[in-house]
């Protein structure tokens, strides 16, 4: 068990979300989308040199900014 | 007794293909989030009844966290829960996510009838729903659709007078989010498939490097297409109406018009070696319908085929992905790149689309950047037909420049505006294929719009520009603005006719350059200097809309200031 931001998860991996930190406005944003504490999502992708994480949830694909990535921490 | 209905789901679910269903009235639809940025109204006939029908734009959740969500959940709360019902429209294949919604609809005491939109495309993916299982656990009816067959659509009206309330006690979103994974756990069977070649395209496709390949590839066939089609239908079709039709027809009317006189001038214009020369006669029956029609109506087909074909296929915000790096220098994100693309169809409609775009900050960026960068399809048709003579090279050249410019000033925008480019979030939808005839709904009504919008325009705008040039009115602006046009941008005086003429539209500027006979490198600039200088005045009206006043004229001096920069930087420095 591991700590790591959505940036470090290695693609095609699966993580479970500890925490997200940042404002409660890109929190309420992710929770409506269905990504909260406890959810399992898996990493499909990383578009190189700070561009955004694609990760699968439930049966949604989500693009993720950079910025927004590395705010959420899982457990791989 | 309902007044009202309100279609509300989250985005990407087909709100809008139901709407057009239920009223008969014909509004965009594509596969991405955020297409509708307007709302729509239409009427439903139930018997004598006529009920309005109101297509909100999409939201996950009725606590709103953006522009367009804040949007759908004020006018919700317009009218009396008892005088409307809430047709809530869910994605059958993503029916956990979308049940949220669903939930905060019927806590909040909205009476709603359910829509599960998509049940083919569930079926397809293996995904089975126990219907009547989802309306005993909702308390509200629940209906299987598949609005762009049209299946389903009709037990849907059926049914809306059952639209009720059921009682649910409030949860908060954590919680509802455990409810929802026991409903799905006693509605929903998946069946196991193995990927299937649209999973395994959809999977590379937001890959780094074959995404990039895949873009590359995509963008390289469409640009071909478009210019095939364009060029074909021009060769086969419209050149061969005007040349072998429509000019004999006009010199058999006009052989008695001895006096070729202000009425003459007017209708056919000048006769080049005693014909009618449609690129250079200027005249209201022979100029102005080639222009539209003969030279950038084939180019609005070609390319609104292959956008309404990414569109619908859903392959645009993949492209989002793939250029938020770059995006995000320019001040905004990922996926200002629809908004863009909309606007090589027409800037209009890409400014509205900015309404994607978070801030007011993005929005002024985005919008500053398409009226100056990206130009248009009629005008980039006029650019192809007159510039295209001299070889790829300059054409591919004004494109270079409009580039280089967009990066350059997205760059120093971004860094002397104050605040901050907010974080791309965006869900991305599975590829889906179109059946055909929603295609050609698609393009036939997305061609009307432009005919009629631009042929009465174009028409109008040439009869007043032949009746200023007959009194010599023009005279007056070029005297002034002469030292102006030759020194600084090389370009011969009377062309700043038609740099006056791009505010009313930029085609019909490019056509008053024809029978100019500039060289090369004048066309090349003055080309350039209509793409960037000043939108024209239906762009200007809806920068003022959704801007506002102030920004319009920040926007409108930075243009004008990159035009001069631009046109002296091109005349002196680049071209000999």
């Amino acid at each position: 068990m591991k700590k790591v931001s959505l940036i470090d998860l290695k693609a095609d991996h699966k993580g479970k979300v500890l925490e997200i930190s940042g404002g409660t406005n890109l929190q309420d944003r992710l929770m409506n989308l269905g990504v909260y504490k406890g959810k399992e999502i898996t990493k499909l992708s990383h578009i190189g040199l700070r561009g955004p994480v694609v990760i699968k949830i439930g049966r949604s694909i989500l693009a993720l900014g950079h910025g927004v990535a590395a705010k959420i921490i899982v457990e791989a | 007794m309902i007044k009202k209905i309100y279609l509300i789901g989250n985005p990407n679910v087909g709100k809008s293909v139901v709407f057009s269903r239920l009223t008969g009235v014909q509004v965009m639809s594509s596969n991405y989030p955020g297409t509708t940025v307007e709302i729509s109204k239409g009427h439903l006939l139930i018997g004598d009844e006529k009920i309005e029908v109101v297509d909100l734009p999409g939201t996950y959740s009725l606590e709103a966290t953006s522009k367009a969500e804040e949007v759908a959940v004020s006018l919700l709360k317009e009218h009396p829960r008892d005088e409307i019902a809430v047709i809530n429209i869910l994605d059958s294949t993503n029916l956990e996510r979308n049940l949220l919604l669903t939930l905060q609809l019927i806590e909040e005491g909205y009476p709603s009838i359910i829509c599960l939109n998509m049940c083919d495309d569930a079926s397809h993916k293996g995904v089975s729903l126990n219907i009547p299982k989802l309306e005993e656990i909702l308390g509200v009816p629940v209906i299987a659709t598949c609005a762009v067959t049209g299946m389903g659509i009709k037990l849907l009206i059926g049914r809306l007078k059952e639209a009720a309330r059921a009682a649910r006690g409030r949860l908060s979103t954590e919680e509802r989010w455990v409810e929802i994974g026991k409903i799905i756990d006693q509605v929903q069977h998946l069946e196991h498939r193995h990927h299937n070649i649209r999973e395994r395209l959809e999977d590379a496709s937001v890959q780094p490097i074959s995404g990039l390949i895949m873009a590359a590839a995509v963008i390289y066939a469409s640009f071909k297409i478009v210019r095939f089609v364009g060029e074909t239908i021009i060769a086969r079709i419209t050149d061969p109406l005007f040349t072998q039709v429509y000019q004999p027809l006009l010199e058999k009317l006009t052989v008695n018009w001895q006096e070729k006189g202000f009425w003459f001038h007017l209708f056919i214009g000048d006769l080049i070696n005693g014909k009618i020369d449609f690129k250079q006669s200027l005249g209201v029956l022979t100029t102005a319908p080639y222009i539209e029609v003969g030279m950038v109506l084939p180019y609005i087909i070609a390319f609104y085929l292959i956008l309404s074909l990414l569109e619908d296929i859903g392959y645009l915000p993949r492209l989002a992905i793939l250029l938020d790096n770059l995006l995000h220098r320019l001040g905004l994100h990922g996926y200002a790149i629809i908004p863009a693309l909309l606007g090589f169809g027409c800037n209009v409609p890409g400014i509205l689309a900015t309404r994607v775009l978070e801030s007011k900050r993005e929005r002024f960026i985005a919008s500053t950047l398409i009226s100056i960068g990206v130009p248009c399809v009629p005008l980039q048709a006029m650019i192809f037909g007159l510039l295209g003579a001299f070889g790829g090279f300059y054409v591919g050249g004004v494109y270079a420049v409009l580039f280089i410019l967009i990066l350059v000033l997205g760059v120093i925008l971004n860094s002397t505006l104050k605040g901050y480019s907010p974080e791309f979030l965006l869900e991305i939808p599975p590829y889906r294929f179109p059946p055909l005839h929603m295609l050609g709904q698609k393009l036939f009504f997305r061609i009307r719009g432009f005919l009629i919008e631009a042929l009465p325009v174009v028409l109008i705008g040439v009869l007043i520009i032949n009746i200023l040039l007959y009194l010599k009115l023009f005279d007056i602006i070029t005297g002034i603005f002469a030292p102006i046009i030759q020194e600084v941008f090389g370009l011969p005086k009377e062309a700043i006719v038609a740099l006056v003429i791009g505010f009313l539209r930029k085609d019909v500027a490019v056509g008053m350059l024809m029978p100019l006979g500039l060289t090369a490198k004048q066309l090349f600039i003055a080309a350039t200097l209509l793409a960037v200088s000043f939108p024209c005045v239906a762009t200007f009206i809806v920068l003022w809309k959704e801007l506002g006043f102030k920004s319009l004229v920040r926007s409108v001096l930075i243009m004008i200031s990159v035009s001069i920069i631009v046109g002296a930087a091109l005349n002196f420095l680049i071209l000999r």
